[in-house]
């Protein structure tokens, strides 16, 4: 067996109000590709931060090579020969293509940056990623998937002896994934070790040699070759033994009830042609990958970024809705944001801000007066019924666990007590516990007559909860699906439904 | 190559103060009169130095409001130390930059190590470095101030005063910084996005350090070319500078969220401002509506970029 | 009269102690106790008088501030405004011979409507307050001084100029209580109605109270209306000070006031990321500034080197705020 290039030997790390990692182990060898697994929060990216400079663990060691490491920041990594494609977007969009792949190292000729070596330097990643797009380009006027992949080329072009990726797959198309695949085991059997983050398992299995679990910052498994797990056995890592699968009774749906209704609608973000109904007491899933435009489409029926064309019917009458004011207060609809700390919470305010401010309005008497007794008290039965752990009504919301606070950011509108709730994302990042308790409940609230579009990429999710599964790509719906809650049948349609558009 | 003239930052503004030239020269003679053009050179180069110094702390997303404290201060300093101690010129202009470097550097490690903003430190570091200045003078301008520098403040080569050279030469090495070099490079990626700067391998708190050194020594020789032109050391120098080191770089096309920074439109924002003081002046207009179009040409400068950065932007 | 956004849940005695406003309110009795005793005339009816005077105004310049802070924007045109406003206000005193208090209501109208530009200038055109105000602090400033010819209204009626003599108990200038009474206005907006209630969350993230239901530019376009209105009240404190109405009276292009102005919220723990406010923060901030400035030059430490000071105190509180919010996120990482 080869050394090991990277070694990772107890990890761990804490955050306010969490441990992110509890003694982790991770063994990295050359000439693999490695994937590194887990649930949301399980502890991936942490790791990935302490492997590339930008957390310091609190204790356990890191040796690269046998010698211990400490990396203080991103640029000790890179040194140390350690290249990454991280999960959040890392371009500067006002320079070129090429300025942005070569910038960890800009090559400079009598103390000047030598433009023609940094275009051609990078034209040969671009080239080899099978990316149509010039050097010179600048990012800005590329799309999503390009942008991704020169992400990626940037992080190869250091051709450094380790390489981490997470997530690099999200928003990149069925082919362009393949030839970024051919890639990465062209560089494995050079030599080069490769970290693989995704959710994807399909990809894990097409891909990689070992794998490593982390659920809940501990280690579930560590460096099994891949040849010996099944499917079945690395979610069983994942989730872990004890799985409770959400009680979900039968629920009525009222056909004839349409709540909302579109027709043909285009929207200034780039839709169009989206017909769409969704029913009192339906859960109507939102399939599709990252830039779909499925959030865009629920931001704009909340009134950000303006309907086009077409129509939009609520409750059978037509409606124009300029913004989210006037969705809240005049349609009832109501928009749990996936971006729960960028659109979704008020971190530095406390519980009682974040779930009253939908309802301010409503309970303020005579010049907006509001006291804070009655405030709290209108939240407090939410807080009950969503059994949301925090100590008081004046608990900052960022001090509590991702869960929590995603159960906060649902409260919300629940005190506002919507007619039509778009769920975009709940469970992204938080703990099986949670998990199952927000599918309860969003079952729940649609038995009790409310209408729901679940925007996921969960497809286990999708398919346990949806009523019928709206596949979405490009800005447009591809396909229908009706759920039998079969698992495999309608992962087989709704990927169906992708790679078909794609084809064509 | 026409097209990327066109969509350039800085091409409108050429226009315009093309335009605002010709027209000022067709309807006042006294426009074109050597001794006029010799003042407009004047105040150029002092306000370009200024907007130079503000725009380099633009281009890192930050802000520097202690741009005019450090230049009074150098200036009383410049003055100061060659009627009090009798210092020879060199060393008196060695000792202004100094001084300059030792204020960039603590605007630069203070909001660096602790992350507060730099508006707030800036905002204290003005009261710091004027305070200083309001100190040591006791608000009375030093007077003695050496016949070579009055001289260098009035002397003129065909038409050009010879200080221009100072603002040409950094002018052109800023643009240099930018436009040529990684330092330049690092910073702009910094202002446009400073956590992808750190992930990049940028050493984050050197170029923000650094930067401001450069801010502050730009302001430094601002200063000093003010004590050569009003041949004193007045503690009231930089007093007025804070509007027109922002709005030069706005009206330049700069984003003041960083990242994005022009130095031709730079110059030609100060050429525009100084086109328009002249107009005021020589149509006999009241100066104090000076402000009032100082602050109007901000809005309008600012209102405009949206537009195009609008339009530019994909659907 | 906590910070008004977080409950102090569990954190009890201590954690209160460890305030802003309790560390304020100390080393504000601390300073008193020294120039007490260093210096007999500190504590005279005549200069508490000026004293309490001077900090009346201070407070409300920094109230001024404080509301648009809140929203995460900056007003660098209070000054400019103020000094608008009064002028406006003088002309229809002295000139156009309105009676006091319909001129008063017109001059702080008049900056609740200068603010109220501000408002939308920044909102329609989506830039940051700092450069919108920053323009029309230039350009409300160079339209006043075009408008007066730069002259000042020196014959303000009698009863106008009588409100800054106005004193209570032998010593206390009734300007004080005007500002504490603002305050407590102020308190009772952003802790007890809904709109102050929308303008902190607006404030604090933008993005998700918008999509709450919140009108974000409608927060911030009332945030700036009030900030203008209490630029005016603190420009009319100062004139009836004064005993007149002076173009110059914040410095050049009202710049005089931007550092009072900011040092008060700042020192008073009032976040520049808005969301954040303490308005007795901010009146206890301006109390230290004013008595630190006062303090200062009875002690014959020269006029000269009061604004070094102040700038010293500005940088050293900012740094010690600082590392007490690193000590206690330390600490709550260990636990």
């Amino acid at each position: 067996m080869t050394e090991p290039v990277l070694a990772v030997e107890g990890a761990t790390k804490s955050f306010p109000g969490v441990k992110a990692l509890d003694g982790v182990d991770f063994v990295l060898r050359p000439g693999e590709i490695h994937a590194l697994l887990g649930e949301n929060g399980a502890g991936k990216s942490t790791l990935i931060k302490i492997l590339t400079g930008v957390h310091l663990p609190d204790s356990g060691t890191v040796r690269l090579f046998g010698e211990p490491v400490r990396f203080r920041n991103a640029r000790a990594a890179i040194q140390a020969g350690i290249s990454a494609v991280h999960q959040e977007r890392n371009l500067i969009p006002r320079m070129s293509v090429a300025e942005n792949i070569m910038l960890e190292d800009l090559p400079e000729r009598f103390g000047f940056v030598d433009y023609a070596a940094v275009n051609e330097r990078a034209l040969l990643w671009i080239e080899r990623l099978g990316l149509a797009i010039r050097p010179d380009q600048p990012v800005r006027s590329l799309s999503v998937a390009q942008m991704q992949l020169v992400e990626i080329a940037k992080a190869l072009v250091l051709e450094a002896r380790i390489l981490l990726m997470d997530e690099p797959t999200a928003s990149i198309t069925p082919h362009e994934t393949e030839v970024l695949f051919g890639l990465l085991k062209q560089l494995r059997d050079q030599g080069a070790a490769i970290v693989f983050v995704s959710h994807k398992l399909e990809e894990v299995f097409e891909l990689c040699d070992r794998v490593t679990v982390l659920r809940d910052g501990r280690n579930a498994c560590n460096g099994l070759p891949i040849g010996e797990l099944d499917r079945a056995d690395v979610v069983r890592f994942m989730i872990g033994r004890d799985e409770r699968t959400a009680k979900l009774g039968d629920k009525p749906v009222d056909a004839a009830d349409v709540v909302l209704r579109l027709d043909g609608v285009a929207t200034s973000l780039g839709h169009a042609g989206i017909d769409l109904e969704l029913r009192r007491g339906e859960i109507l899933g939102l399939y599709g990958l990252v830039g779909a435009g499925r959030s865009e489409l629920a931001k704009a029926l909340v009134g950000i970024g303006g309907v086009t064309a077409g129509t939009v019917t609520v409750a059978g009458q037509p409606a124009v809705v300029p913004d989210p004011t006037t969705a809240l207060q005049r349609y009832r609809i109501g928009y749990v944001s996936e971006d729960r700390k960028g659109e979704g919470l008020i971190l530095i305010h406390d519980v009682g801000r974040n779930i009253g401010i939908t309802i301010w309005r409503r309970l303020s008497g005579w010049l907006g007066w509001l006291g804070e007794g009655r405030a709290r008290a209108a939240c407090r039965p939410f807080v009950e019924k969503l059994a949301i752990r925090t100590p008081s009504m004046g608990q900052k919301v960022g001090n509590l666990s991702g869960g929590n606070q995603q159960k906060v950011s649902v409260a919300k509108w629940l005190a506002a007590d919507c007619d039509i709730l778009i769920v975009d994302e709940p469970t992204v990042g938080i703990d099986i516990k949670t998990k199952t308790d927000l599918h309860e409940l969003l079952w729940e609230l649609a038995s009790s007559g409310k209408a729901i579009l679940l925007i996921s990429s969960d497809m286990p999710e999708m398919v346990a909860l949806a009523d019928r599964i709206l596949v979405m790509g490009g800005f447009r719906i591809l396909g229908e699906v009706r759920n039998d809650h079969d698992y495999g049948r309608m992962s087989t349609a709704i990927m169906g439904h992708i790679h078909a558009a794609e084809a064509a | 190559m026409l097209k990327g003239i066109w969509g350039s930052d800085w091409f409108g503004l050429f226009v315009v103060a093309l335009v605002a030239g010709t027209g000022l020269a067709l309807f006042q003679p006294a426009f074109l009169s050597p001794f006029n053009l010799y003042v407009l050179l004047i105040s150029f180069s002092l306000w370009a130095l200024v907007a130079m110094a503000q725009m380099v702390i633009i281009a890192i997303g930050q802000m520097n409001l202690s741009v005019g404290a450090i230049g009074g201060l150098v200036a009383i300093s410049f003055a100061g130390s060659m009627e009090v101690w009798g210092l020879p010129v060199p060393a008196a202009i060695l000792l202004g930059l100094a001084i300059a470097a030792l204020c960039g550097l603590l605007n630069g490690v203070m909001t660096h190590v602790t992350g507060i903003s730099a508006f707030v430190i800036t905002l204290a570091t003005l009261s710091i470095f004027k305070g200083l200045n309001i100190g040591i003078t006791e608000a009375q301008p030093f007077y003695g101030v050496p016949d070579v520098v009055k001289a260098f403040g009035n002397a003129r080569f065909e038409g050009l005063p010879h200080m221009l050279i100072v603002p040409v030469v950094a002018i052109i090495l800023i643009w240099l910084l930018f436009n040529r070099m990684v330092l330049g490079r690092q910073m702009l990626a910094l202002g446009a996005n400073r956590h992808a700067a750190e992930l990049s391998g940028i050493r984050v708190g050197r170029v923000v350090v650094i930067a401001h050194v450069i801010s502050a020594v730009l302001a430094a020789m601002a200063g000093m070319l003010a004590v050569a032109r009003l041949q004193l050391g007045q503690p009231t120098i930089g007093d007025d500078w804070l509007i027109l080191s922002f709005a030069a770089p706005v009206i330049g096309g700069a984003v003041l969220a960083g990242g994005h920074i022009s130095v031709i439109g730079t110059c030609l924002g100060v050429v525009i401002v100084t086109l328009i003081n002249n107009a005021l002046v020589l149509l006999g207009i009241d100066p104090f509506f000076v402000q009032l179009f100082l602050g109007g040409l901000i809005l309008i400068a600012v209102g405009l970029n949206r537009w195009r950065e609008r339009r530019l932007a994909p659907a | 009269m906590a910070t008004a956004t977080t409950g102090r849940g569990g954190r009890g005695a201590l954690g209160l102690l460890a305030s802003n406003e309790v560390g304020l309110a100390l080393l504000i009795a601390v300073l008193v106790a020294i120039f007490a005793t260093v210096n007999p005339g500190f504590t005279s009816p005549f200069n508490l008088f000026a004293l309490s005077r001077v900090m009346g105004i201070d407070m409300v310049i920094g109230l001024s501030m404080m509301v648009v802070l809140v929203t995460g924007g900056l007003n660098l045109a209070v000054g400019s405004i103020g000094v608008a406003s009064v002028m406006l206000g003088g002309w229809a005193m002295q000139v156009a011979g309105v009676p006091v208090l319909p001129s008063m209501t017109l001059a702080v109208a008049f900056g609740a409507f200068l603010g109220w530009i501000n408002g939308q200038l920044t909102v329609r055109m989506g830039v940051h307050s700092f450069i919108v105000t920053l323009a029309t602090m230039s350009l409300f400033f160079g339209a006043m001084i075009v408008a007066t010819r730069a002259e000042a209204f020196n014959a303000l009626p009698r009863s106008f100029v009588d409100l800054g003599k106005l004193r209570y108990g032998g010593f206390v200038s009734g300007m004080l209580p005007l500002a504490l009474i603002v305050g407590l206005g102020l308190w009772l907006f952003f802790n007890r109605t809904s709109l102050g209630r929308e303008i902190l969350a607006a404030g604090a993230n933008p993005q998700a109270a918008e999509l709450s239901g919140v009108r974000v530019n409608r927060t911030i376009v009332v945030a700036h209306a009030l900030s203008g209105a209490l630029g005016a009240l603190a420009g009319l404190m100062l004139a009836a000070r004064n005993g007149a109405a002076l173009p110059s009276m914040a410095g050049h292009i009202g710049m005089g006031w931007l550092l009072p102005a900011f040092l008060a919220p700042v020192l008073g723990g009032t976040l520049l990321t808005g969301g954040v406010v303490s308005v007795a923060g901010t009146v206890l901030g301006a109390a230290m500034v004013t008595i630190i400035t006062n303090g200062l030059l009875q002690l014959q430490i020269g006029e000269f080197w009061v604004q070094m000071c102040l700038g010293l105190i500005l940088l050293a509180a900012v740094l010690l705020d600082r590392a007490r919010s690193v000590i206690a996120e330390r600490r709550r990482s260990v636990a």
